[in-house]
């Protein structure tokens, strides 16, 4: 009975199979780790976009604004160095000639107009044909510096367009960098987006979604029914709470099996496996009030093995035995499922045939007696030992059941009185005066 | 530019204390009589292009200075015992003086001129120069006879009495004479020299004891060549772009 109660298996610790575990303390440290070297990284890059734009502004700033200001004072001093040819080409006298001279020569001497080839050359030039011009008497050539003085302003023209070009270059190469560092900001972000995701993912495969498998396991776990299979977690924490609780359903286990056996012990007669008389009154008592409740019809019946004792005494306590389990297994083989039967103590056994009349338990108990008939006892030395039980049944509908298992006792003992291997049924109304004879 | 920057916010720190809390005033050397850098003007005004420059670098470094003249010969003996702060004077910036002061960055470049009667080669008459100005050491050098004199004007008019019979002068200077009435009769011509000696990179010159105020300096020099401020002053005062 006990082999037949036992519960069922437990699935293996590692049914999950073996695969390598890392605590949860590691797998943060080596994420974290990663998180870290990519944010060093992308920060890495940024500030190398940074510095270039920064290196963009500053060459900007220290060297193109100053270089386009100087070559704009340098088209300045083109220019005066053409009106100053103008001046001494049309002064009146020695003096304003000779002070436009002086400042045509300071000007095409002047170290910023030695920087430039082309006005270093065009500034000798203009200082030759001007210092010519001076110093020969009569009318200027007039059209030869008109040429001078077209080539001044045309130059001047340039070096003022170049400096707007330098600083044009300039901001063309810092709005790129700009534009290259907001590409590689949208590709950090993009990082960053993927890290987290790919983050949020193995938190959740990893750790998530283990501990709401073991909350579901938590929530039903019972010792009675097998425990749900656990994924194995690769997280060496999770798989130790799952270890866990294979263990804590493994004792639940054995508590149930402890249980089951105990209360075996505690409601069943140990040689006949039958229910033993406290068990088989409670059992009697809930069908008592069921068919109380539901006015059905119910009996109640006791049996007494014939000439026990002397059995015993004849034979020795193990044929004694013999006979009490032989009896036990024919009522079980022959009762219906509904139907109880206890030990009642030594060779006396109850019965209680519920949604059945007196009359059909008369039948039911004559049928119990052929069956013990057709089933003798063999004897150490072969032979058979016939074994007869006599019956007392009593109708119990709207009775109580002690009442009833008087009235069934009482009849019990008149069917012994009768000669043995009988059944005998007290009806209510005659249950002291006349028990009805089978 | 950063660090660059990140100096002169530190100078600034460091000045800071000196101009406001002890509303300490900057002395600042400055040349008299010497047109068109820095001469008096017919209100009695300090004015010329280096005092003019000496005040827009003071408001673009936000400190108060206080101009004081001094003789040319002076004025780097005066900046290096830190009897000025800093010396607006034009100087070239030549070994022996960065062995004594600061030197700013240049803030233009220059050149000498000899004026002399025509066909008189340079060195070739007694010259007029201004004492404590390379010109000056460059003649006591190469043995020119020469008459050392205080101010630039003094030159011109040593020249036009006849003390002098040629001048060594510098660029700018050069240019105001020239202009002078008082030497048109005379008919000088001009040699344009560009000695090394003679010629080069102009500098503001700088108490040593003082590298923040250098630092301060040099940034207020790009600031008032980036703002327009120092081509404004040169058209006041000179009739070509100073580079």
């Amino acid at each position: 009975m006990i082999q037949d109660e036992r519960l069922p298996a437990a699935p293996s610790a590692e049914a999950g199979g073996t695969v390598g575990r890392w605590p949860a303390g590691t797998v943060l440290a080596v994420l974290g780790g990663v998180f870290a070297l990519i944010a060093v990284s992308l920060v890495a890059l940024l500030a190398v976009d940074q510095r270039l734009v920064t290196e963009a502004a500053t060459r900007l700033h220290d060297e193109t604004v100053p270089w386009t200001l100087e070559r704009q004072r340098l088209a300045r001093n083109l220019e005066e160095l053409r009106m100053g040819g103008q001046r001494v080409l049309t002064a009146s006298d020695p003096p304003t000639r000779s002070d436009a001279l002086f400042v045509v020569r300071i000007l095409a001497a002047h170290p910023g107009m030695g920087e430039d080839p082309r006005t270093a050359e065009l500034a000798a030039e203009v200082e030759g044909f001007l210092v010519k011009s001076a110093a020969t008497e009569g009318a200027p050539d007039m059209k030869a510096w008109d040429v001078y003085s077209r080539r001044l302003r045309l130059l001047a023209d340039d070096l003022s367009v170049e400096g707007g070009q330098r600083v044009s270059a300039e901001l063309d190469r810092m709005s790129e960098a700009v534009e290259q560092t907001r590409y590689k900001l949208l590709l950090n972000v993009l990082l960053v987006g993927v890290f987290l995701a790919s983050f949020l993912f193995i938190l959740r495969r990893y750790l998530i979604q283990p501990l709401q498998r073991i909350h579901a396991v938590l929530v039903s776990l019972d010792g009675r029914e097998p425990l749900p299979l656990l994924s194995s977690s690769s997280m060496a924490e999770i798989h130790a709470v799952e270890e866990a609780i294979m263990r804590f359903h493994a004792t639940l286990r054995e508590n149930e099996e402890v249980r089951l056996k105990l209360e075996r012990l505690a409601t069943t007669d140990g040689l006949t496996g039958l229910p033993n008389r406290r068990h088989f009154l409670g059992l009697a008592s809930d069908e008592m009030a069921r068919a109380r409740r539901y006015g059905r019809p119910i009996t109640v019946g006791i049996a007494d093995l014939d000439h026990f004792k002397q059995v015993n005494d004849r034979f020795g306590h193990g044929v004694g035995d013999q006979v009490l389990q032989r009896f036990a297994s024919v009522v079980l083989e022959t009762l219906r499922e509904t139907d109880r039967v206890g030990r009642f103590g030594g060779e006396e056994f109850a019965f209680i045939f519920p949604e059945t009349l007196p009359d059909e338990a008369l039948q039911l108990a004559g049928r119990l007696r052929q069956r013990l008939g057709e089933s003798p006892v063999a004897l150490p030395d072969g032979t058979l030992l016939a074994v007869t039980a006599s019956f007392g049944l009593a109708d119990a509908t709207g009775q109580r059941l002690e009442e009833s298992l008087a009235q069934a006792d009482a009849a019990l003992y008149e069917a012994k009185g009768g000669g043995r291997d009988r059944s005998v049924l007290a009806t209510r109304a005659e249950a002291e005066a006349s028990p009805q004879r089978v | 530019m950063i660090s660059r920057h990140l100096f002169v916010a530190l100078a600034s720190l460091m000045l800071a204390p000196l101009t406001h809390a002890a509303e300490r005033v900057l002395r600042v050397a400055v040349l008299n009589h010497s047109p068109p850098m820095s001469y008096t003007d017919e209100t009695g005004a300090l004015t010329g292009f280096n005092v003019e420059i000496m005040r827009a670098l003071c408001d673009v470094m936000a400190v108060r200075c206080m101009p004081v003249p001094v003789s040319l010969d002076r004025v780097v003996d005066a900046v290096a015992e830190g009897e000025f702060d800093f010396a607006a004077v034009s100087l070239l910036a030549t070994p022996e003086r960065r062995a004594r002061v600061l030197m700013s960055k240049p803030y233009y470049r220059s050149l000498s001129v000899w004026f002399a009667r025509p066909g008189v080669v340079p060195g070739g008459a007694l010259a007029g120069v201004v004492r404590g100005g390379v010109q000056a050491r460059y003649i006591q050098a190469n043995g020119w006879r020469s008459v050392a004199l205080d101010t630039h004007a003094e030159v011109v008019t040593a020249l036009a009495q006849g003390k002098v019979e040629a001048a060594l002068l510098p660029m700018s200077t050069a240019v105001a004479l020239q202009q002078d009435v008082r030497i048109h009769h005379l008919g000088l011509a001009t040699t344009l020299l560009r000695d090394p000696q003679l010629a080069g990179d102009v500098c503001l010159s700088v108490n040593p004891r003082s590298p923040e105020l250098l630092a301060l300096l040099n940034d207020a020099i790009d600031r008032v060549k980036r703002d327009g401020r120092f081509d404004r002053i040169n058209s006041r005062f000179i009739p070509f772009r100073l580079q």
